[in-house]
């Protein structure tokens, strides 16, 4: 290294210390924590937190990354610390209403009167707990089935035809007959196997057996919709459809194994654009023409909708007693004009009106327009449950995939944990 | 004594050539994830597929050379150390004094305090982690080393204070009597002969200490909310989430990490053999 | 004590306790019991026993971990956790691994140690190899044994297709991972055993084994009658911090399994942090800790009192 190169480092460094000493004097500090892998996205909030950050001086906007099991963890020691992050990142349902219950989210309510308008109704009605408004909804999700279109070519197999759950479970016995594995799934993370059971459960009873069972009528979650979810749920298990191992591999790994090219479709969210971008061996996955997408099929004399949907609606919360700047960036965040640009990059599929038409990805456009179109929208039942019923629904989705419990079992265990936790 | 003339005055009468072969063949058994995980970051991912055994291909120092060229790793090992030698500190000297009188002062329900004590050593943290949490944060420590440093010494006084009992219980007594001859307190007794003469089990308890706080992950994680405090194995959670399948960098991480506490051992090992002779001879 | 302080005069009639002379000291000995004792007592109490208690108290409550307990419930989390599969799955499992390392792993530090007590060439070596998975982090022991074990690119994989076969994914097997585990369990504890025979059996007199070999007896022999009775005390420590920290097994299990696949390899610790504590089920997971800590209670008293009695 040359001197000029050595004094230019150690200013550079002088300079970066100095640096930080001034922003710990800064007026406001804005501290912001999530758990999203994949740097595309998060590098876009960072570019937006330095946007902000200009247009508003005195105020600096950290954003931090927590890995999501140690973030999950975290949380509640997190809230109750004086120490906490200003703006949190959240999947809303039941453990959203523990938090508000508690008392550590902040109330929103007055600060959005102006902009909420912004916002699908059914995104704001996501975090509306008893009428007033506890977070700001920023993208939503929808779970298909995607697809490797070479290997269903190579099978032989049309994903235009896979319309109901038995063709479903004839495909994988195509697929199985042709010496490629079927599907691929993160086992050992356990949640993306509760897919199945809730798609299930969607399919055959409706927003109405949900709310039913959410209401305590009847079984509850006992009741013949959830048990018949894991009858299906079986029939399809015990045709050993998975990756060899997959009760050992976690999400970001099964979707990097997608991404290479180790089993046909594989049952997510469209996060998985980026996931597997992050985690196959290429760093590529899929390229997005060899990458096709279908809807979870119906099942035979199913009450509900085939246009349901099942996905998420996350968002930002804000924890009790932050500084004004902390909804002010969030108000900025959300703006259409920024959020635009998340749905032109193809990053995610966001909630603010006027910028679904910006989404080039065919998928995203697609599932965009499955769920604006779709009279019932169910948030992923682990978020939407509660941690502890959440967890108790992905034990069992395990337990069906491997076949170590009953449909009826698993049906009742939910319902016992539901009751519980009342 | 060459290997040639069988020993009669071992445990064990084995020709050398077998012995040593045992030995190798165990050696190996534990060696091998290490070096494997040493080796792994020198290689790229798709080589690490095929090729997990054996020395790399080619060379590619970046991964470790990205790691220690980095702030952060420096950050992290950095908190580590200042956690850990405070924590040894703190916990050495509290549990030297109570063993001392454990030992050399006849207490009135001494069985019952030390019993009290052995408790510590039955209650797994992951349970208390939250009252402790509450404790924590009521007294102003959360995210501060103290908060950390503080309840780690709280845990390890059992058994450090079992260790040094056992050790100063092997002391001679004549040497309890000739100081009480020579006009010597308590004080001076503790400070100029039982130090001088416990530096094994000195050594011994340091270094037990110093790993078991370096280690540490569950309360780090509960106390401390700025990465700026982080210790290494926050980071390598944090580091191990982000990359999860970049398993390569992930092993050179896990490598420059674990390096710090063998080197430590090393120096200190000499002390260790001669400590936990003297502390566990006797039960 | 059978040497007076007068000095010279070695047959002992009578000879005051020490504590009653040490009393003559006085100011001495009430300052330093107040001095030395109090802040270990103190940090302990604080930062353990407090806590403890505090958490026997949750295990009453249904709480979610927020703000205070408040829904007393009595017994019943005693009543699921006895019920619930897992919990059961759990408790086996320790003892299990109790047994692994009773069978397994104290017999192969033993046999180490006596391989390497005496000091010829090389052993100080080996001593340094076999402790160093015992001061490893768990888990950095964890994450290497994943890619150990990983069905993919792990040692374990290579090795199984160097014979010709598909490798087993055996930390997603339920029937298989636990074994998994334990042997992760041997490789990072035997060492810290190992150390602790060796400095045992640097106590033991060498004119002995020579003895014994004049006498004629074979290996064995010796290893029965004088090796393992001397090395009693060190033994039956050695099983003691063993069957302890095989109760307390957590940070290990958690980055190989997670307690899965299926629970299959939960313990009671990794029980009541899955299921409790992230489940936000406070009061749950505290009941969990309390019968962990009753039976780790009931074992040390009794095995102290029934083995350790001379010790």
């Amino acid at each position: 290294m040359s001197w000029r190169q050595l004094v230019h480092t150690a200013a550079c460094a002088l300079a970066v210390s100095l640096g930080a000493t001034t922003t710990a004097s800064a007026d406001v500090t804005v501290r912001l924590l999530h758990v999203e892998q994949d740097r595309q996205i998060s590098g876009f909030w960072t570019e937006l937190a330095r946007r902000y950050e200009a247009a508003h001086a005195g105020v600096k906007v950290e954003v931090q990354y927590l890995e999501n099991e140690s973030y999950k963890k975290k949380l509640t020691t997190l809230l109750q610390s004086p120490d906490r992050p200003n703006i949190i990142y959240s999947w809303a349902g039941g453990v959203l209403r523990d938090q508000v219950k508690a008392g550590v989210i902040e109330d929103l309510t007055p600060v959005m009167e102006s902009w909420k308008a912004r916002f699908a109704p059914a995104a704001i009605e996501a975090y509306t707990i008893k009428d007033r408004i506890y977070g700001v909804p920023m993208h939503t999700a929808q779970v298909g089935f995607f697809y490797n279109k070479d290997l269903f070519a190579k099978a032989g197999v049309d994903a235009s035809s896979i319309k109901t759950w038995d063709d479903l479970l004839a495909a994988v016995k195509t697929f199985q007959a042709a010496g490629i594995t079927p599907i691929i799934a993160g086992g050992a993370d356990k949640w993306p196997l509760h897919f199945y059971w809730s798609h299930l459960a969607i399919r055959i009873g409706g927003r109405q057996a949900f709310e039913a069972a959410m209401g305590g009528q009847g079984k509850g979650f006992a009741d013949t919709t959830f048990v018949r979810a894991g009858d299906l749920f079986a029939q399809l298990a015990d045709l050993k459809p998975f990756q060899p191992g997959f009760l050992g591999v976690t999400y970001p790994q099964s979707s990097g194994q997608f991404g290479d090219g180790k089993g046909a479709m594989i049952l997510m969210l469209n996060g998985l654009l980026g996931s597997m971008r992050v985690n196959s061996a290429d760093k590529v996955g899929i390229p997005d023409d060899r990458l096709g997408w279908f809807p979870f099929p119906t099942v035979p004399a199913g009450k509900g909708d085939p246009s349901d949907t099942l996905g998420g609606l996350n968002g930002w919360l804000v924890t009790k007693g932050p500084p004004k700047e902390a909804a002010d960036f969030l108000k900025f965040f959300s703006e259409a004009e920024n959020q635009r640009q998340a749905a032109e990059r193809g990053l995610y599929i966001p909630v603010v009106t006027g910028t679904q038409e910006a989404l080039k990805h065919p998928i995203l456009r697609q599932l965009a327009e499955n769920v604006g179109r779709s009279k019932y929208h169910q948030i992923y039942y682990d978020q939407m449950l509660g941690p502890s019923v959440g967890a108790v629904v992905n034990d069992i989705s395990a337990d069906l995939a491997v076949g170590r419990m009953k449909p009826t079992e698993a049906a009742e265990a939910v319902q016992q944990a539901w009751e519980l936790a009342r | 004594m060459t290997s040639t003339i069988v020993r009669y005055d071992t445990p064990v009468t084995m020709a050398p050539l077998m012995r040593y072969a045992i030995l190798f063949i165990v050696a190996g058994g534990v060696l091998i994830p290490l070096l494997a995980t040493a080796l792994g970051g020198f290689k790229s991912l798709g080589e690490l597929r095929v090729n997990p055994f054996g020395l790399p291909s080619e060379w590619d120092w970046t991964n470790y050379w990205n790691i220690l060229a980095s702030a952060r790793y420096w950050q992290l090992m950095g908190n580590s150390l200042i956690v850990a030698v405070l924590t040894v500190i703190l916990t050495v000297s509290a549990a030297a004094m109570a063993a001392f009188v454990f030992v050399h002062v006849r207490l009135f329900g001494a069985t019952f305090l030390l019993n009290y004590l052995l408790l510590g050593l039955m209650f797994p943290a992951a349970t208390a982690i939250l009252p402790l949490f509450i404790k924590i944060r009521d007294l102003g420590l959360l995210d501060t080393y103290w908060g950390v440093v503080l309840p780690q010494v709280a845990f390890g006084l059992a058994m450090s204070i079992l260790l040094f009992r056992n050790y100063f219980r092997q002391m001679p007594k004549d040497l309890f009597e000739a100081a009480l001859i020579d006009g010597c307190g308590y004080f001076q007794f503790f400070w100029h002969i039982i130090l001088p003469l416990s530096r094994p089990i000195l050594a011994t308890v340091s270094v037990i200490v110093f790993v078991h706080s370096w280690n540490n992950y569950l309360l780090p994680l509960v106390v401390l909310n700025r990465d700026a405090l982080y210790p290494w194995p926050l980071g390598i959670m944090v580091y191990q989430g982000e990359f999860s399948t970049d398993w390569n960098l992930v092993l050179a991480f896990i490598t420059l990490t674990i390096l710090p506490a063998i080197i430590m051992f090393f120096a200190a090992q000499k002390h260790i053999v001669a400590g936990l002779m003297a502390g566990a001879a006797k039960g | 004590m059978t040497t007076s302080a007068a000095g010279g005069v070695t047959r002992t009639i009578f000879q005051a306790p020490s504590w009653w002379r040490l009393s003559s000291r006085g100011p001495s000995t009430v300052a330093v019991v107040l001095l030395f004792l109090p802040p270990a007592l103190f940090l302990f109490t604080l930062f353990v026993a407090l806590p403890m208690g505090e958490a026997a108290w949750y295990s009453f409550y249904n709480w979610n971990g927020y703000g205070m307990p408040t829904e007393f419930v009595g017994w019943r989390n005693f009543e699921l956790a006895f019920a619930n599969r897992a919990f059961r799955i759990a408790l086996t499992n320790n003892l299990l691994i109790i047994a692994v390392s009773l069978a397994i792993q104290l017999p192969l530090a033993l046999g180490m140690a006596i391989l390497l007590a005496d000091r010829v060439r090389g052993t100080a070596t080996f001593r340094l190899i076999f402790f160093l998975p015992y001061i490893l982090a768990e888990v950095a022991a964890g994450l290497i044994w994943r890619f150990v074990y990983d069905g993919e690119y792990g040692l374990l994989a290579k090795l199984w297709e160097a014979f010709g076969a598909t490798p087993p994914y055996v930390l997603a097997d339920p029937d298989v991972a636990i074994y998994a585990i334990m042997v992760v369990v041997v490789w990072k504890y035997f060492g810290f055993h190992m150390m602790l025979y060796i400095a045992g059996l640097q106590q033991i007199d060498p004119s002995l084994y020579e003895a014994a070999h004049l006498d004629g007896a074979s290996g064995w022999q010796i290893l029965r009658r004088i090796t393992v009775p001397l090395l009693g005390s060190t033994i039956r420590l050695s099983v003691f911090f063993a069957i302890l920290g095989s109760f307390q097994l957590f940070d290990l299990i958690m980055p190989l399994t997670r307690g899965g696949p299926s629970d299959s390899t939960q313990t009671m610790v990794t029980y009541l942090y899955s299921y409790g504590v992230t489940r936000m089920r406070i009061g749950f997971g505290s009941a969990v800790g309390v019968v962990l800590f009753l039976i780790c209670v009931v074992f040390a008293f009794g095995y102290k009192r029934v083995l350790m009695r001379n010790d």
